[in-house]
């Protein structure tokens, strides 16, 4: 393959990624899946009944594999059995996917919410007919993002693994990195907005978690809007980064072409992996410096 | 942090043993009738595959509901994929030198993997919950099963030749994998909390069951031995009975269900 064509199509691939890590950011935090999830679901417990989805699925790599399985699964049929055109597999399998998305979530809801009686939380069904779209939504968005970048490897890069498989890893990989990356934004700051910024989480807190909105009470889709300025993106850019990365090293030197290249290229996996430990580190040191550790005199000025 | 369960033993209506028994002997049937039927009637009736798999989740998700209730917590999702990741090792060795006896195999080798990893997580690690020897191997066991009657449901057969062509090098197995593992993990983790029902983490099962029961029709589309509408068809009619009955037991369960509305009252006032 043309080197350019294989860059064009890397690029293609990267803005696919970024597109889908956002959407599974956002997605994860309208229901509050995974981390911040513990909280959600403690809050009732400790007398704080609350008006937050508790979407609790699994964690977020398996919940999104199941997504971009069931998605990429339909779309091989589709083309493989009925010869229908990619981009017409692709959005039905993300179709499919979304609305098996959808079971998930509400049952998870109103499971766990039922579960909640002693602590007197209910149910309130326009939670489900609001938040569950919106879930829907996001879910199809990273499905069909994670089946392009997926299709692209198979049929242009050549990658030996069939789309299903293809797809189920990268949906493992984006959950992944949403729950490592995006969460920090909802679960440490949104959830407790209320303490003092960087006091940590006390006991006593727990589960006390900010139920108020700026108008009225808070919800899911309110944590996903804020998540939405900083915690999504990044996220996206995140798994962009991976998946362009990760690409580029073979497209730029192609183990195919010969075995001193082939080795080239893990030299430069392990370069670039030690650039973003030193980069990581320079802006860890540099934050530390500019913010300190908390104080408990200092007055806050916020 | 009582999320994780109540940490003891979980209270239910319906005896393990008598889930073990549907679970076991109706997925091992279910699996041979399908396989029988195909053979002498024709690939319609594929679909007597993926009923057996969900009498092996509803099982699975039985065992997985016991054992997690002893406090795992986020340990619930990681067990459902410990139930697949060592009935997909079952499931090949026992499809690949059993022949007409495959799916026992698996499920024999599967039920003493089980019994290993649960000796090692209670002896070596010393998780001490008492019944972890045996959901291990409950869990494995119906893993095992969700495996091979996902596969039988996709091809017609579970002769090893056509599985390995079918449904692990298209790369279906990821599918199966992560459809069975979440629908065994799904139901106690969806229903979660000091007041679990029994019954309704059950029905939550089924209707996960029934998910992948669809997803099998879809994917036996592009295959000749197996019919697709069948299994669709009635995947989405053991969907719709059992998400109802899933919504009576939560309406049955809940403190609450109300359309909209602000916070209870009581704690209001006490702020």
């Amino acid at each position: 393959m043309e080197p350019l064509i294989g860059m064009g199509v890397l690029a293609l691939m990267g803005a696919a990624a970024t597109i889908a890590g956002a959407s599974e950011d956002l997605e994860s935090d309208v229901g509050s899946q995974s981390n911040p999830n513990s909280q959600v679901q403690l809050a009732p417990q400790m007398m704080y009944p609350h008006r937050i989805f508790n979407k609790a699925i699994s964690g977020e790599p398996p919940s999104n594999a199941l997504m971009a399985a069931v998605g990429g699964a339909s779309a091989s049929v589709l083309m493989g059995a009925y010869s229908m055109s990619v981009v017409f597999a692709i959005a039905v399998g993300a179709l499919i996917a979304a609305g098996i998305h959808g079971t998930y979530a509400t049952t998870a809801y109103l499971g766990r919410s039922a579960s909640q009686k002693r602590f007197r939380q209910p149910i309130y069904l326009d939670m489900v007919r609001s938040h569950v779209p919106v879930m829907m939504g996001f879910a199809y968005i990273t499905t069909f993002c994670i089946l392009v970048v997926s299709y692209l490897m198979t049929s242009v890069l050549g990658h030996p693994f069939p789309l299903t498989l293809l797809a189920f890893i990268w949906g493992i990989t984006v959950g992944a990195i949403g729950s490592s990356t995006g969460d920090v934004h909802y679960g440490a700051e949104r959830e407790f907005q209320n303490v003092e910024f960087g006091s940590g989480l006390n006991a006593a807190n727990s589960g006390n978690i900010v139920r108020k909105a700026e108008c009225g009470l808070r919800n899911g889709i309110d944590n996903s809007w804020f998540c939405a300025k900083f915690g999504g993106p990044a996220t996206g850019l995140a798994f962009g980064m991976t998946v362009f990365l990760s690409g580029w090293i073979t497209t730029i030197f192609d183990p195919s072409l010969g075995a001193n290249i082939g080795w080239l290229s893990i030299v430069v996996g392990l370069a670039i992996i030690l650039i973003l430990i030193l980069w990581n580190r320079r802006l860890e040191v540099f934050a530390r410096n500019q913010y300190g550790p908390y104080k408990e005199d200092e007055e806050v000025t916020a | 942090m009582s999320a994780g369960g109540s940490g003891g033993g979980a209270a239910q209506a319906i005896p393990q043993n008598k889930l073990i028994a549907f679970g076991a002997a109706g997925g091992l049937i279910a699996i041979y009738l399908s396989y029988f039927m195909v053979q002498f009637a024709g690939p319609a009736f594929s679909f007597i595959g993926a009923l057996g798999a969900i009498c092996a989740i509803v099982w699975g998700a039985a065992a997985v509901r016991r054992v997690a209730s002893y406090g795992l917590g986020t340990g619930v999702p990681s067990i459902g994929m410990l139930a697949l990741g060592m009935g997909v090792v079952a499931t090949m060795f026992g499809l690949a030198v059993g022949g007409i006896a495959g799916p026992i195999v698996a499920f024999v080798t599967a039920m003493v993997i089980g019994l290993v990893i649960g000796a090692l997580a209670n002896r070596i690690i010393g998780m001490g919950i008492p019944i972890m020897e045996q959901s291990m191997t409950e869990i494995a066991g119906a893993g095992t099963l969700a495996i091979v009657g996902l596969s039988t449901a996709m091809t017609g057969t579970f002769m090893f030749d056509v599985v390995l062509t079918e449904v692990i090098s298209t790369g279906y197995i990821a599918l199966i994998f992560i459809a069975g593992g979440i629908a065994i993990l799904h139901p106690f983790n969806a229903n979660l909390g000091p007041d679990e029902k029994q019954d309704r983490t059950l029905s939550t099962a089924f209707e996960k069951g029934a998910i992948a029961m669809i997803m099998a029709g879809i994917v036996s589309a592009v295959s000749a031995g197996a019919s697709a509408a069948p299994t669709i068809v009635i995947g989405l009619a053991i969907w719709y009975v059992s998400f109802s009955q899933y919504n009576k037991y939560v309406v049955r369960d809940a403190y609450d269900v109300v359309g909209t509305g602000l916070l209870p009252k009581e704690e209001e006032e006490s702020e």
